[in-house]
């Protein structure tokens, strides 16, 4: 199997690298003329804020005394009675500054006000109805600011049936026809790990604030943006809806990955594989004789027979690293994919050269790893700062208030 | 037969009190990030174009002659006369939008599309990273022809690094950037979402992005590139595993529908085959509900269930109770009786039971659209909506090569007869390459 390139050398795995610190001047970013003010709990609204402050946004939370739940939030750094040890928390509020203001007390509310007033964007996701109960609604908000943008993310959104609803991240996988077809066929239905249609709802409103922006910068108005989770996790369902439409009913299907070694692979062999490709391949494993196998010969041939086609790669893959699958077959121009952990992720050549983490320390926790921006614009920056401590910033922002 | 591209329908052509009216995309996307992106500027009311060629159409078309066993997806399964035009993924995701076809290894074809380059504000792609630069189109040659011109290129690593040119389809992303990982029963086993998470969610991103861009163009006078990475971009959604591992050292894993916070939490089997509700109840007061929903009081003061820890610990005690209650119910019904008592609750919905729902329904979500091919469906729209600037109706996706006279006479000035000329040069033209 010497006669193709092939790759060997795995990385060495014992320490992540590229510590970076990058703090961006605020003046540097497209958004550091646009001051936000968020409200927002949890993940979703969060996110999109974080996003806003990472393009040089001025963002300040405002958390009530007792702090955004995420604050109570695992995964822990070390003690879960410490509010500063969320890393949900640490990652949603990064490049932000952080007052405590509780809204049902009148006086409180009256300085929220003030913020709003010198505020571009607003976000916040408090149930339906709430803010305009204590006269901070979008409606007494933006008669004194009509310039501002209002960004509501919340469930399911301002106005219809269910907006009272309670949500969560399975809730709106769930609702938006998600979930229903991932997991496997004779098993129950399986949401995304993680917050995943929360991130989602975040990022659908960092755009959505964005087009308000655009739209208020050419033609001068501000808006309220209403953002509901179902909404965007039924946009992000791409097949079934549209499937089920054209007769033809989307289910759970069994996997498609192989063990390796340490981990797991997706061949990748069904699909954007060029004719020749197959005996290279073989050659590879070590089978030529299956170059000419009626089974496998062709794309639809190796789709057809797929549980033959992963006993056979399997038996190959069983004793070679993931990484080291990904990176040969890759080679050979093959969609091929290996299941990263965080761990792989940080030790990842493709991720270190892009510069994609970056570390902030924290005085308790020592360094720690960010995820880095979402895009590039040629050389533009990422502002990039540890979330605020709780109340971090109420002698600066609220002063004499 | 002579065609005037005068007379053709004017499809797409936005109305002027649209948000992005008068802004101009020209869309080389494919499968659906990119589709998802320009589809969004179709609806705020941008004129979106979208390239292909005769013989390399969007993946999403399928092939000019399926075979019978083509997997794709054909409106009630009958491929017709231009199958390519019916496909469900091209149905859905290559709404507002003109559709125009060059050859762009041809030099005709490289011409036409830098003239269309300098009338375009934003120019869209998700080629494998080098394609664009090996066609001599990359960024310098386009920036050039255009300097306000803004460039987003969609790729699965991002447009540098050793892993720059790797092939990837949302599968394989979400197992490269650590989704995967964290998606899968509580054995262990890692499994994709069948639905290319990763690929709506960069469609919706990259539209918020080129905001950004045209807002940096405004402040600069200049046009950029931007570059976008799938896979960083999906990382992101796990970044709360990725600082605990880097302080902590904790490898995030599978943990089937369960959460790190909530319990219970899980989907519970209701009436009828394969109907299950969703049902996160993180609270004690949404515990409390949860207890009164069931009509099941007395589970309130069960020390087994006294606050979330005990909950966690007694997941499987709890599963059975719930399951013994939700399979006598529709999972609707499921959700309205949990929702009454404030507990966070959702059907687990079919893609035809979304296109019905009252409540997305009553939302505007949907629109109903009569396409020439496919028929009349229900189309998934934006995953916003703005109070004072609406999104338009969806125009239905167009025929393949089906405003080839309308843009390259209307915005390249070229005559009808030139335009023949390309057809029957196989420059441009409204049929695949039998081989494609």
């Amino acid at each position: 199997m010497g006669k193709w390139n092939v790759y060997r050398r795995p990385f060495p795995r014992t320490r992540f690298q590229v510590i970076w610190h990058i703090e961006m001047q605020s003046n540097e970013g497209v958004l550091s003329d646009i001051k936000v003010l968020d409200l927002s709990q949890g993940v979703a609204g969060p996110f999109c804020a974080k996003f806003l402050a990472g393009l040089g946004a001025e963002v300040i939370k405002v958390e009530p005394a007792g702090g955004d739940p995420a604050r109570r939030a695992r995964p822990f750094f070390g003690d879960s009675d410490n509010l500063e040890s969320s890393a949900l928390f640490a990652y949603l509020n990064t490049s932000k500054k952080g007052v405590t203001l509780d809204l049902d007390v009148p006086g409180q509310a009256r300085s929220l006000k003030e913020l709003a007033q010198d505020s571009d964007i607003l976000v916040e996701s408090f149930a339906p109805g709430y803010l305009d109960s204590l006269g901070l609604g979008y409606d007494d908000l933006s008669e004194t600011n009509p310039g501002l943008i209002h960004v509501s993310v919340t469930p399911f959104g301002q106005a219809g049936p269910y907006c009272g609803y309670k949500g969560s991240d399975i809730v709106a996988q769930a609702m938006g026809a998600l979930m229903y077809t991932i997991g496997l066929p004779d098993r129950e239905p399986l949401k995304v790990g993680g917050e995943s249609a929360l991130y989602a709802t975040g990022i659908s409103a960092f755009s959505a604030a964005m087009l308000a922006l655009h739209i208020r910068d050419t033609q001068g108005f501000g808006q309220h943006v209403d953002i509901s989770a179902m909404d965007v996790m039924t946009v992000a369902q791409i097949h079934s809806s549209i499937n089920e439409q054209f007769g033809h009913t989307p289910v759970r299907r069994p996997t498609n990955l192989v063990r390796a070694k340490d981990g797991w692979v997706s061949p990748g062999l069904e699909s954007g594989v060029q004719q020749g490709t197959w005996p290279k391949i073989c050659d590879l494993m070590g089978v030529p004789e299956l170059a000419e196998d009626d089974r496998f010969t062709t794309q639809e041939a190796r789709r057809t027979n797929q549980q033959a086609l992963l006993e056979v790669v399997g038996s190959w893959a069983a004793t070679m690293p993931k990484e080291e699958i990904y990176h040969t077959l890759q080679s050979l121009r093959t969609i091929t994919g290996y299941v990263a952990t965080v761990e792989d992720l940080l030790v990842s050549k493709q991720y270190a050269e892009r510069e994609f983490f970056r570390t902030l320390a924290d005085p308790v926790y020592g360094d720690v790893v960010h995820p880095g921006p979402p895009f590039r614009m040629d050389d533009d920056g990422w502002q990039l700062f540890p979330a605020p401590r709780l109340g971090e910033h109420n002698e600066e922002i609220l002063g004499g208030a | 037969m002579k065609k005037s591209w005068a007379g053709h329908r004017l499809a797409a052509t936005p109305k002027k009190d649209l948000a992005l009216h008068g802004l101009r995309v020209l869309d080389l996307s494919q499968v659906a990030a990119g589709p998802y992106a320009t589809m969004f500027f179709g609806y705020m009311g941008a004129e979106v174009i979208k390239l292909e060629s005769r013989s390399r159409m969007d993946i999403n078309r399928g092939r000019a002659r399926p075979g019978l066993n083509d997997p794709r997806v054909y409106p009630g399964g009958v491929q017709g006369e231009r199958p390519y035009d019916r496909t469900a993924h091209h149905v859905h995701r290559n709404i507002n939008k003109l559709s125009v076809t060059l050859d762009l290894a041809e030099p005709k074809g490289k011409e036409l599309f830098l003239g269309l380059i300098k009338v375009c504000d934003v120019l869209v792609e998700n080629y494998r990273s080098s394609v664009m630069d090996r066609l001599g189109l990359g960024y310098d040659a386009v920036s050039r022809a255009n300097p306000q011109l803004i460039y987003l290129k969609i790729s699965s690593q991002g447009a540098t690094g050793p892993e720059a040119n790797y092939g990837s389809l949302g599968s394989t992303l979400e197992q490269t950037a650590g989704l995967a990982s964290v998606t899968g029963y509580e054995d262990g086993l890692p499994l994709m979402t069948n639905e290319v998470y990763p690929d709506p969610v960069v469609g919706i991103l990259s539209f918020g992005a080129l905001m950004a861009a045209l807002r940096r163009r405004r402040q600069t006078g200049r046009g950029c590139l931007v570059d976008l990475s799938q896979r960083e971009v999906t990382s992101m959604l796990l970044g709360e595993s990725v600082l605990d591992f880097s302080v902590t050292g904790r490898i995030a894993a599978t943990m089937g529908n369960k959460h790190r916070d909530i319990a219970p939490q899980g989907v519970y089997s209701c009436l009828g085959e394969d109907m299950w509700v969703a049902v996160s109840a993180g609270t004690d007061d949404e515990w409390l509900g949860l207890c009164r929903a069931m009509g099941r009081h007395e589970l309130a003061g069960d020390p087994r269930f006294k606050d979330t820890g005990s909950r966690q610990a007694n997941h499987d005690a709890l599963d059975e109770i719930i399951s013994s209650w939700t399979r006598g119910l529709d999972h609707y019904q499921a959700m309205h009786l949990l929702q009454a008592e404030g507990v966070p609750a959702g059907a687990v919905l079919k893609g035809s039971e979304t296109i019905i729902d009252p409540h997305i329904e009553a939302r505007g979500f949907w629109d109903v659209v009569d396409h020439p091919e496919a028929g009349i469906y229900k189309q998934t729209t934006t995953p916003w909506i703005l109070s004072k600037s609406p999104r338009q109706p969806t125009v239905p996706a167009a025929g393949l090569g089906e405003h080839n006279y309308q843009v390259l006479g209307g915005l390249l000035g070229l005559s009808i007869s030139e335009i023949d000329t390309l057809v029957e040069q196989g420059i441009t033209g409204d049929v695949p390459d039998p081989s494609a």
